[in-house]
């Protein structure tokens, strides 16, 4: 406690009462606040946090906040779970103030003894409709069509001066082997500033032609203290700026507005200084190395290899007069060794024929004389032969012609005998056919003489 | 390449490069073009190992205000 004695003069001329130890105020403070009527309020749960003697949130909605407590064994005592972020609810309390002390600050809080879930909170929802909004107007797609170098030389950084962010992004940034300048932009994340001071940060950074990218990084928190991050203007100002935005922006799990309208989201600052860097300085130093080999080989050997061709052409023709006389003699000496080949075979053929002819000539003489000497003999078979089959012949015809002659009806005819004949000349044979005729001949061996049948005649059997 | 020198930048000159060192690696290209790629892709060598050099000299912090001013007294002398 300040000591009376030592209290200092007041402000000369301010007709205000004091000067009063601040402690002995706060105190009074609490006691008035305290004694503020005790009432019910509703609003949106914001960062809910449990601890060991009290739980902590926030009650919002869309023109005001309390920051809230509640002691352990109350809140224990309704049985409820953690309150999700936007979760409605009404709370029971009053006013309370902490005056703090030489060593710890004062603080605010809505004392509260009894609290009832009503529902869910709209902020969410509208930060739904924002959404919808920005996204419909086009506002998520001009960052991302924004080229984003591969190797800037500047970079602009917004994050708070103190919080983490900073270091991560650094590291980041060393971990890429980059070595470029980094512009800081210092400012709140999270209070009812932040979000009109990060807008006239990221507007400062662009209006640098300098600087080719911005980071916009902040640590984890909850989705309240994020808010921020989903002030409508910030996000329209981002949307049209000329250099692109990496967000990074609270943990993975939580999407800020900001997050869509940025060219790139980054899940740690971390990342998002590799996002600002695609390139690795080293990776790149080495590629660039290769290609510069490369280039010098092809273009090396491109040189060498047609001075080698030329070279070759160079020698070409009298190459080629030399290949075709060894060519021709090659051929001239084939074509003599063919020559002798086939004047020797024709030789050892025509040898071989003559022999053969010479065989053929013996061989037929000695058949000629064979011949004859059949011949003759066969004459002389043929002459013997030829005299007895002629008597042969002459008596077996003189037998044929007596038989013949015995059956000649001539000779029948001599004997006394008539042949009877129809009008046609042929024979009748019966008595019966020689009656149905009506004329008949009968055939005497001196001549014919014709003859009727009388119808009338007794038959005689 | 040497008319689109003015709007330059790394990622393009990297990927250009890679492009004549393809054609080069084909075979294709004439002695004449050869002898053209290899000019042009030297040029982007060079541009690329500055771009490197120049995020290559240690990481360098400035306050956005440092920037302003120096980019403020910058433009005086230049005046």
């Amino acid at each position: 406690m300040p000591d009376p004695t030592t209290r200092p003069a007041g402000i000369p001329g301010s007709g205000l009462t004091g000067p009063w130890p601040v402690g002995q105020y706060a105190a009074g403070l609490r006691e008035r606040l305290r004694g503020l009527t005790r009432v019910q309020v509703f609003g949106e749960v914001w960062g809910f946090k449990g601890g060991r003697a009290k739980v902590y949130f926030e009650l919002r909605d869309a023109t005001g906040a309390l920051p809230c407590s509640m002691w352990r064994r109350d809140w224990d005592a309704l049985g409820l779970a953690a309150l999700a972020d936007g979760a409605q609810v009404v709370a029971a309390g009053g006013c309370d103030f902490y005056p703090g002390s030489r060593t710890s600050s004062p603080s605010f809080t809505f004392d509260v003894t009894d609290v009832r879930i009503a529902g869910e909170g709209d902020l969410l929802a509208q930060l739904e409709r924002l959404r919808r909004t920005l996204h419909a107007e086009g506002l998520f797609a001009p960052q991302k069509e924004l080229l984003r170098p591969a190797l800037p030389r500047t970079i602009g950084v917004v994050c708070g001066e103190t919080g983490k962010a900073r270091d991560d992004v650094l590291a980041g940034l060393r971990r890429r082997g980059w070595g470029g300048r980094v512009v800081w932009a210092f400012a709140p994340v999270q209070d009812r500033h932040a979000a009109s001071r990060i807008t006239r940060a990221l507007q400062d950074l662009a209006a640098c032609p300098e600087v080719e990218v911005v980071i916009v990084a902040r640590g984890g928190g909850s989705l309240a203290d994020l808010f921020a991050f989903c002030d409508e203007t910030l996000c329209r100002t981002v949307a049209l700026l000329r250099i692109p935005v990496i967000s990074s922006v609270g943990h993975h799990t939580d999407r800020t507005l900001l997050d869509d309208v940025a060219a790139v989201t980054a899940s740690t600052p971390t990342h998002a200084a590799e996002a600002a860097v695609p390139v690795h300085c080293a990776d790149a130093h080495a590629a660039l190395r290769a290609g510069a080999v490369r280039l010098e080989r092809q273009g090396r050997r491109a040189i060498v290899e047609r001075a080698r061709t030329l070279a070759r052409l160079s020698r070409a023709p009298a190459e080629h007069v030399a290949r075709h006389r060894a060519r021709l003699h090659q051929q001239l000496r084939e074509l003599r060794a063919a020559a002798r080949r086939g004047v020797a075979e024709r030789e050892r053929a025509t040898r071989g024929a003559a022999a053969a002819l010479r065989r053929k000539g013996d061989a037929a003489a000695l058949a000629r004389t064979r011949g004859a000497v059949r011949a003759r003999a066969g004459a002389a078979a043929l002459d013997r032969g030829s005299s007895a089959a002629l008597e042969r012949r002459r008596r077996d015809l003189e037998r044929l012609r007596l038989a013949l002659a015995a059956h000649d009806p001539q000779r029948t005819l001599e004997r006394g005998y008539a042949l009877v004949e129809d009008a046609a000349g042929e024979p009748v044979t019966s008595a019966a056919a020689a009656r149905a005729q009506p004329a008949l001949t009968l055939r005497l061996h001196d001549g014919r003489l014709p003859v009727r049948p009388d119808p009338s005649a007794p038959r005689v059997p | 390449m040497a008319e689109t020198d003015v709007a330059l930048t790394y990622e393009a000159a990297c990927e250009r490069l890679e492009a004549i060192i393809a054609r080069l690696d084909s075979g294709e290209a004439g002695l004449r073009e050869t002898l053209e790629l290899c000019q042009e892709g030297r040029r982007h060598v060079e541009f690329c190992a500055a771009e490197l050099e120049a995020v290559g000299q240690g990481l360098e912090e400035l306050r956005l205000d440092e920037l302003v001013a120096r980019l403020e007294s910058g433009r005086a002398e230049a005046a």
